[in-house]
């Protein structure tokens, strides 16, 4: 290949730069306006999604009620309490259930290392941590089936927690004293977002083993049930089954809507993703409506200045310049603009996203920063934001150039 | 060398029909130097561009160095320009972001000439037209006279056996325009065949032969 052609369309091409630079800025603008639009975009849905699985992402929760029907002779307006013995009960009759964890808590006294404050503590069992994603902090754990057995004294703290009682030091090992009690803390729980939540974030919360907490709390009744299905689907199912069962054991109409109320995180998640999505679609629409401005405005630029170059391209067909060097010449640099200006783009994104990932988040409950400061770049949406600007920009490029390299040479010789 | 056999050229703009050339036949020997003249609108540029194989005639046969070129493609008319004909014209038509050199050097990078072959040319024909020292110099920087001769420079670049000049002195003052008219004598002399289009007669007069055109017809 003869390389001295190109060669010297890359001359032309460096000494025509100050013309292009609004174009390269343009197309450097609009790269990056979209990716950084599509990048905000994505993360925000991304950590609502976290957010709202903070509490926990396949779970139904079950709380006692007041029966609202009369049944079998009994008046309404009776107390339906739930009992550590519901959970065997529920678990043997229903095989749809993957796991099933009861949950009681009290407003205590907690102090330790001199300091004392009023927590909500939670009595429960291992799988508590797979149900309402308990996730501990490294160096730590959450409660296991041996803490249980054992009728053992650990706590598994909210991050909040630790820092209230044990300001920067680890306090994995050390005792607090809950209820006059002594308990070792074994785990603190990893930061994580959190937009649904009972008794305030987990964060605030401490977790302890459920025979232990039976010892300082003298309450029998829980005060709800936690259950994760096999499969999501099995969610309503699973409502009515505890209904009939409950209300055979308990002796109240299953289809009584007060007697056992039910918080079923799979029900809302579906409402919640149909909202996502239409944020998604919000956005996409919005990124496409940014590039179709940025692409006729590229659009533009480009064909005015191929057109500008119609008497270039006279001259050169002149003195003997096939037409396909002269498209070449005008593909190249077209390549070459549409290199830098998105290569910039990219490049100038890909750090500001980049960057804004550093910033630490506060993980306080609906704290803003949480949910825009995660920036989620995306490297389909740059390829789908490539194909569509690269195509309007070659053709806007290309289309004056191979019209003008068709036309007569006198024709292209007297444009001015 | 060149044979033109009634050659017409017709504009057809909606349904106005402009006959720019009618039958025209005229034969150039190798090695002549002839002026076209005529008034305006008399279809002399018209002839130019037909010889110089930018415009195709709409019906006619041209014979250019026993080939037809009435049957060729884009490109190929692209190629005999660039190998048989040299471009002189009015307004230099010199690329604007291009240097002297690189304006020279184009013509001999379009038929794929070596680096070495480019060089040798391009240093012989700006000393030739006097200007070696302005090679690194853009059109801008150069005054009407200077931007001519490298205009010619450039015509002369593939060593062309034809020079077609369109009112070559016709941007310049006096002085500048004398010094045009001696580089096209001595390249007749040398044996090139040179074609002019002009309004002067003087200039005309020192040509071998006119050829004088009014209404798309040749008189003379």
């Amino acid at each position: 290949m003869n390389l001295t052609l190109p060669r010297f369309f890359w001359s032309e091409y460096r000494k025509r730069r100050k013309k292009t630079s609004l174009i390269t800025f343009a197309l450097f603008w609009g790269t990056l306006s979209t990716l950084l639009l599509m990048a905000f975009g994505r993360g925000l849905t991304i950590q609502f999604g976290k957010a709202f699985n903070g509490l926990g992402d396949t779970l139904i929760m079950v709380y006692g009620g007041q029966t609202s029907l009369e049944f079998e002779g009994l008046p309404k307006g009776r107390q339906i309490s739930l009992y550590p013995e519901d959970i065997s009960y529920l678990r043997e009759r229903i095989p749809e259930i993957l796991r099933i964890v009861p949950e009681s808590y009290g407003y205590l006294q907690v102090s330790a290392n001199g300091k004392e404050i009023n927590r909500t503590v939670h009595g429960t069992t291992a799988e508590f941590a797979f149900l309402r994603a308990q996730i501990p902090q490294p160096g730590g754990r959450f409660l296991n089936a041996d803490d249980e057995a054992g009728g053992r004294k650990v706590a598994f703290i909210g991050w909040t927690v630790a820092n209230d009682l044990f300001g920067r030091a680890d306090p994995v090992g050390k005792s607090i004293i809950i209820n006059r009690v002594p308990f070792t803390v074994i785990g603190v729980l990893q930061k994580k977002m959190q937009d649904s939540m009972y008794n305030g974030p987990d964060a605030e919360q401490i977790y302890i083993p459920f025979h232990a907490y039976s010892q300082i709390d003298s309450r029998r009744r829980l005060n709800q049930i936690h259950i994760q299905p096999l499969e999501a689907s099995h969610s309503k199912l699973i409502e009515s089954r505890i209904r009939t069962l409950m209300g055979r054991k308990t002796r109240f109409n299953p289809e009584d809507r007060y007697a056992l109320f039910f918080w079923n995180t799979i029900e809302n998640n579906n409402t919640v993703s149909a909202i996502f999505t239409g944020i998604e679609i919000f956005l996409g629409i919005m990124g496409a409506l940014t590039l179709i401005i940025g692409a006729v405005g590229v659009t533009n630029l480009m064909y005015a200045v191929v057109k500008e170059r119609t008497k270039e391209i006279g001259i050169k067909l002149a003195i003997g310049a096939r037409r396909r060097t002269i498209v070449g010449q005008f593909f190249l640099e077209t390549l070459f603009l549409f290199a830098k200006g998105t290569f910039w783009g990219f490049i100038t994104a890909f750090n500001i996203v980049s960057l804004v990932r550093l910033i630490p988040l506060d993980y306080g409950s609906f704290n803003t920063g949480a949910y825009l400061l995660r920036p989620q770049f995306s490297l389909s949406i740059f390829f789908i934001y490539l194909a569509i600007v690269g195509v309007l920009v070659f053709l806007s490029g290309l289309f004056p150039a191979l019209k003008a390299s068709q036309a007569n040479p006198i024709e292209s010789l007297r444009y001015e | 060398m060149i044979k033109l056999q009634d050659i017409t050229k017709v504009y057809q703009t909606g349904s106005q029909r402009l006959e720019a050339l009618r039958s025209i036949s005229l034969s150039i020997r190798k090695g002549e130097f002839i002026s076209i003249m005529g008034p305006s609108g008399s279809g002399k540029s018209t002839l130019m561009n037909i010889l110089g194989c930018l415009d195709t005639p709409t019906s006619g046969e041209y014979v250019l160095d026993d080939d037809k070129v009435a049957g060729l493609t884009f490109d190929e008319l692209a190629a005999v320009r660039n190998r048989k004909i040299g471009f002189v014209f009015q307004n230099f038509n010199l690329l604007p972001y291009a240097t002297a050199w690189e304006n020279i050097e184009l013509p001999m990078l379009f038929n794929g000439k070596s680096g070495k072959k480019r060089k040798a040319r391009t240093t012989e024909l700006l000393k030739a037209v006097g200007l070696y020292d302005w090679r690194g110099h853009r059109p801008s920087e150069l005054s009407g006279g200077q931007q001519q001769r490298i205009a010619l420079a450039r015509a002369l670049a593939n060593d062309p056996p034809i020079l077609l000049a369109d009112e070559p002195t016709g941007n310049l003052d006096s002085k500048s325009g004398e010094e045009i008219m001696a580089i096209l004598t001595g390249l007749w002399k040398s044996g090139r065949t040179i074609i002019m289009v002009t309004h002067n007669d003087g200039i005309a007069a020192r040509c071998e032969r006119i050829i004088r055109i009014f209404d798309g017809r040749v008189l003379s």
